[in-house]
């Protein structure tokens, strides 16, 4: 794998330009690719998942000037294609040793739980409600617990685990930033 | 799901035990379709939960840790979600009808609680003067142990001691399986003070470390040995914003000259859900 291989400014416009004429567009469909990416690595079970879906970026770029105007289809399968090609190498080489599990420090265990309290505290009335009463349930009494919350809002029970996990994924950034601001 | 793919697909792509073929159609469908790709993140969530609630079989319990847990993003967000479990499970404790009389107790081994006064119901309920008399000399003495405090101070280490629970806990290796101290979740307020008996005396400085689920989540230097009866303990405090409900291992090492670690024991205990 190429990890020196760094995309250049014209590069990466030309990846851009090929993934949307709108440019705000093209950037945000490239953070998709890449974090989809990540996860398909991440499926197979590769550690290494954010290096490979980068080393797939960077050999779509580097193929551009050849199937820039004749490619037709969707982007997204193409990056597919590539990153199977990607994994079959990847395999090839020798397995690096999973990391190791990281030492929990105490203190810094104890401010995270403080920016959670305060991060808790910063939700609307609704989402901390919503949220609270969604991870309260446990055990057999979870499915049905969640079924009447769904129903109380009026939502289905799908969309109520998707609103739940958008307000767990706002939580932990909130903490992420709580936290970088307390040990600066 | 408005797909051909479901959620148990979804979580044995995740475990990586789905067949190849499937796997190939779900990863497709991942990089293309945007609702795809956000239940996968919404089932790698349940996942995460689920193993927390110790609801995977066994099969898939170690294919969580051997396989899911792989990636950095994961191992951060498993963490995050032992916190906001620990969060859930003080506001449940705080909330629960029952603890309004045994949570604000010092907490103690799961042995059956005494029933305090308030609440008494011995032989002596009927004889109310009697129990009054009991009463006053239990009074006198309580006074009577409070000026023999006073006159002989304790050890200053014990004066600044905050609200703690003190629990004595046994060498692994002079320990049956089976037998596990359970200690229940502390009240707001207290913390779990631990007396790690000592196999034998051999050093003068101890350091400890505390895992759960093989995770350290405290370690403390500098512990020295006490007395207590014809036994040495190691006394450790662990606060209890640190603790949540689940099996723990205190693992003790004595600190040699050179200042090097070497092991002396283990020891265990399991921290529950509610105060009984």
């Amino acid at each position: 794998m190429n990890k020196n291989w760094v995309l250049s400014q014209e590069s990466f416009d030309a990846l851009l330009a090929w993934l949307d004429q709108d440019r705000e567009r093209a950037g945000a469909k490239y953070e998709e690719i890449r974090r989809r990416l990540i996860k398909i690595f991440a499926g197979r079970g590769c550690i290494e998942a954010e290096d490979l879906a980068d080393e797939t970026i960077n050999r779509v770029t580097n193929k551009l000037s050849d199937i820039g105007n004749q490619f037709t289809g969707d982007c997204e399968r193409y990056f597919y294609g590539v990153a199977n090609k990607v994994y079959m190498e990847h395999q090839r080489r020798k397995q690096p040793q999973p990391p190791t599990a990281t030492v929990v420090d105490s203190n810094r265990v104890e401010q995270e739980y403080r920016c959670l309290e305060e991060c808790i505290e910063q939700l609307s009335d609704q989402d901390r409600e919503l949220l609270l009463q969604y991870y309260h349930a446990e055990g057999r009494a979870k499915i049905e617990q969640r079924k009447q919350l769904a129903e109380k809002l009026g939502i289905a029970p799908n969309a109520l685990r998707i609103r739940a996990f958008r307000i767990r994924i706002s939580l932990q950034e909130c903490v992420e930033n709580c936290l970088e601001r307390k040990l600066r | 799901m408005n797909s051909n793919i479901d959620k148990r697909e979804m979580q044995n792509y995740l475990l990586g035990t789905l067949a190849a073929d499937r796997r190939i159609e779900l990863e497709e469908r991942i990089l293309c379709e945007p609702q795809v790709y956000e239940e996968l993140l919404v089932v790698e969530e349940e996942l995460i939960d689920q193993y927390l609630a110790g609801e995977l079989s066994r099969s898939e319990q170690k294919q969580f840790e051997n396989y899911f847990l792989i990636t950095a993003e994961r191992q951060e967000n498993l963490h995050f979600r032992k916190l906001l479990k620990r969060y859930m499970d003080s506001r449940a404790q705080l909330a629960s009808p029952g603890t309004s009389a045994a949570a604000v107790q010092p907490f103690e081994t799961s042995a059956p609680a005494k029933k305090s006064l308030p609440f008494y119901s011995g032989p002596l309920a009927n004889r109310p003067a009697f129990a009054f008399s009991a009463s006053l000399v239990a009074l006198l003495g309580i006074i009577l142990l409070v000026w023999l405090a006073a006159r002989h101070p304790k050890q200053p280490t014990q004066q600044i001691a905050s609200r703690v629970t003190v629990i004595t806990l046994a060498p692994g290796s002079l320990r049956s399986a089976d037998t596990t101290p359970h200690v229940n979740f502390p009240p707001k307020g207290y913390d779990l003070k631990l007396e790690l008996e000592l196999p034998r005396p051999a050093f003068r400085k101890y350091r400890s470390q505390l895992l759960r689920e093989s995770e350290t989540v405290q370690t403390s230097d500098d512990l020295k040995p006490e007395a207590k009866g014809d036994q040495n303990i190691v006394p450790l405090t662990i606060t209890r914003e640190v603790l949540s409900p689940g099996d723990y291992h205190v693992r003790l090492s004595g600190v040699l000259d050179s200042g090097q670690d070497e092991f002396v024991d283990n020891y265990s205990f399991r921290i529950d859900r509610y105060v009984r």
